[in-house]
């Protein structure tokens, strides 16, 4: 596999990864009352790929 | 009309509100990534887990482009599904048991308004999810494995699509049904799984069985469309609109459990 496949295969991941990434970091300023503590939350959601930030906005959020 | 417009833009609030908008379409469309990339570097994962013996040669047939795609809505058939059903099942039941409910069902509420304003949201929401998904697939797929008519992956989009809606249906008709949101995913959870079931041991012959959309769009994928593929999606469509009627009629029923 060539260099530019590599490329054009890893950047729309690193994309999405970066989106949710904010979008999550953000709500978690915002967010009053998380499910578990706000620091645990911010390591999950930088340091897991991808992941993180669904299991947060998933179960991290008390939507109800 | 004009109060199911205004219950539409309120369950669209409430979606952008609670992150659905965002994390379902990353979900499918990280569905729709990983199959093709471990596909692609499913000999290199083997040799690096390392359990294998000195010179094991593995002689893999490097499946086709369209097999890619095949595989890819298998993933959107089992996790996906499952993804959408724990997402939405919530949509009526969990209202009634945040209180939502007590502030809607106090006014003269139309509810099939009600109704299909939460299936509209939940399908447009689940639809787009599952095209990008679809779309990020056939991307990945044609990096890695090679080309398919986009033609012929858009007919795969537009059949799996009548399916989601009628999966959307039920989901909410559950949800519409039973006192809580855990209750609507398991009532959800196993009619899918009964429904698809009763159709593998005894549907050899039931060639109009909505169950059999995804395998058509298969079909069609991989040759030439099958041709009770119309019949089919005409019988989900029917059985669509009586969902709709049973919901709305169960949502009715139901307002009574609310609770204060």
């Amino acid at each position: 596999m060539d260099q530019t496949t590599m490329i054009m295969a890893l950047v729309p991941i690193f994309l999405i990864q970066l989106a949710l990434m904010i979008f999550a970091l953000v709500d978690l300023v915002k967010n009053p009352n998380p499910n578990g503590p706000k620091w645990m939350w911010g390591i999950i959601i930088v340091v897991i790929n991808l992941i993180g930030p669904i299991l947060y906005f998933v179960i991290g959020r008390k939507n109800y | 009309m004009k109060q199911f417009l205004l219950l539409l833009k309120k369950e669209q609030l409430e979606n952008i509100r609670n992150y659905k908008i965002y994390w379902i379409p990353a979900i499918f469309i990280l569905l729709g990534i990983v199959e093709p990339t471990t596909n692609y570097f499913l000999p290199q994962i083997l040799e690096s887990s390392g359990s294998l013996p000195e010179g094991a040669v593995f002689e893999m047939p490097t499946p086709t482009p369209e097999q890619m795609l095949a595989a890819i809505m298998e993933q959107f058939q089992t996790i996906g599904i499952a993804v959408l059903i724990l997402a939405y099942m919530g949509t009526i039941a969990g209202e009634r048991k945040s209180g939502t409910a007590t502030l809607l069902y106090v006014r003269p509420l139309s509810f099939k308004a009600y109704f299909l304003s939460k299936w509209t949201t939940a399908s447009v929401i689940s639809l787009v999810s599952v095209w990008l998904g679809f779309l990020a697939g056939y991307y990945y797929t044609f990096l890695f494995f090679g080309e398919v008519a986009l033609i012929k992956v858009l007919q795969l989009i537009g059949i799996y699509s009548v399916w989601v809606l009628f999966i959307m249906a039920l989901v909410l008709v559950a949800s519409a049904i039973a006192p809580n949101s855990g209750f609507a995913a398991a009532i959800a959870f196993g009619t899918y799984l009964i429904i698809q079931l009763i159709d593998g041991l005894f549907g050899l012959n039931w060639t109009l069985s909505p169950v059999k959309i995804p395998q058509y769009g298969v079909e069609w994928l991989t040759g030439s469309p099958n041709s009770s593929v119309w019949g089919a999606i005409g019988i989900a469509i029917l059985l669509t609109l009586l969902l709709f009627a049973l919901g709305s009629w169960t949502a009715k029923r139901n307002k009574a459990k609310t609770k204060v």
